[in-house]
């Protein structure tokens, strides 16, 4: 794998768009399977805001991804309310989102048939992987210094809304799925 | 001076109730509408109902809305089933709960997950007449010329971590429920309103089989 210098161009097209959007959302940790209602939202000062209700109506979380980077947990109900809960779903959601995509931190790499467009965070690198001509995001994923810890897979629909998102943990059981509705 | 005073209370209390439910004042005489309530339960052996839900997120203003169908049976029997925007099954019976959420199927029994247990219960007392039996809540009834309104406070730790208030109005007529608001602790709220509800229809029990 060689490093390769690159611009933002490739990625752009990639990149969600979602004004208002709801996902019919499973996920399943360590054998338990929950599921829920995702309303990811782009209120008027540009912050993302995520949150999870069962089907019943009753909120899980409320998340912020304001900007600068910044996250704000608004809401999250005792039972998830963890340090370690909350950062992988803010690393995850992060991931999908193309947040912390700043310049400086980017990394680019490339072998025979795939680009690998990296961006150095607080820990570890988030790629964005792409075929060598940039026609096709084939996967997101999310490492530390030695290994993928998390990937992620994205399909948008024509005006840049995903149709669904996948997103799968390596090293332990728990994976999110979500289809819009 | 006294009565001064206990009446600016008393219009105080009555302005509170009115505030937070418009048109609602507290009942003067809640035991004769419990009789009441309790001896409508005791005739009313099912339920069926279609019902829309509206989950209202207060700090996003934004709202999703559901529809789907209801069932419930005597004694502890009930069957939701969400057909809009989605498709999601939940069957309580006997302190057993399904859930199927697409082809993923969910058994859970009467001794794992506490709060939700508890906020099925409360589901089953709203509309088995139950209600005044649950240590998990205080109550305090109110009343508008078409419906009476049980409001409950979480006592049970648990679930006072979670809501503020459950409102549930009953209908005046035949003293059904018509609509349940649950406040969360978040600011969010949910509704869940019962249309076309037909009192004492005939429910086949497979509904409420769990496989």
């Amino acid at each position: 794998m060689k490093k390769i210098s690159s611009t933002g161009e490739c990625l752009r097209q990639f990149k969600p768009a979602i004004a208002r959007a709801l996902y019919k959302t499973s996920v399943d940790v360590t054998g338990k399977h929950i599921s829920g209602l995702l309303l990811i939202k782009t209120l008027p000062d540009s912050s993302i805001r995520i949150a999870f209700t069962n089907e019943m109506g009753f909120s899980f979380f409320d998340f912020g991804f304001l900007k600068e980077n910044e996250f704000e947990v608004y809401h999250i109900i005792p039972q998830l309310d963890k340090k370690a809960v909350i950062t992988t779903l803010r690393k995850d959601f992060e991931l999908v989102l193309f947040r912390n995509m700043a310049d400086e931190n980017r990394i680019t790499l490339q072998d025979s048939s795939l680009i690998y467009h990296g961006f150095s965070q607080t820990k570890g690198v988030n790629y964005y992987i792409t075929d060598t001509h940039c026609s096709r995001l084939i996967k997101m994923q999310r490492a530390s210094k030695r290994k993928p810890v998390a990937e992620a897979f994205m399909y948008l629909n024509a005006a840049s809304v995903p149709d669904s998102i996948f997103i799968r943990h390596l090293n332990f059981n728990f994976s999110i799925q979500l289809r819009k509705i | 001076m006294r009565s001064v005073c206990f009446c600016l209370i008393c219009m105080l209390w009555v302005g509170m109730a009115r505030a937070q439910n418009p048109g609602f004042t507290v009942l003067k005489n809640p035991e004769s509408f419990k009789l009441a309530f309790n001896n409508a339960a005791k005739t009313t052996n099912s339920i069926k109902s279609d019902f829309i839900q509206e989950k209202n997120l207060s700090m996003l203003a934004d709202k999703i809305i559901s529809k789907g169908k209801f069932w419930f049976k005597k004694e502890n029997r009930v069957r939701m089933e969400y057909t809009h925007p989605f498709a999601y099954l939940m069957i309580l019976n006997g302190g057993r709960i399904y859930v199927k959420d697409g082809q993923k199927e969910n058994k859970i029994s009467a001794n794992s997950g506490k709060v939700f247990q508890q906020v099925n219960r409360l589901l089953l007392d709203c509309v088995g007449g139950t209600i005044f039996s649950n240590s998990d809540f205080h109550t305090r009834i109110l009343e508008s010329p078409k419906a009476y309104l049980i409001e409950l406070e979480p006592v049970a730790k648990n679930l006072a971590a979670l809501y503020q208030k459950i409102n549930i109005f009953i209908d005046k007529k035949d003293y059904s429920a018509s609509a349940i608001d649950m406040f969360e602790i978040s600011g969010d709220n949910s509704s869940i309103r019962f249309l076309n509800k037909e009192l004492n229809a005939n429910i086949p029990d497979t509904l409420f089989t769990i496989p």
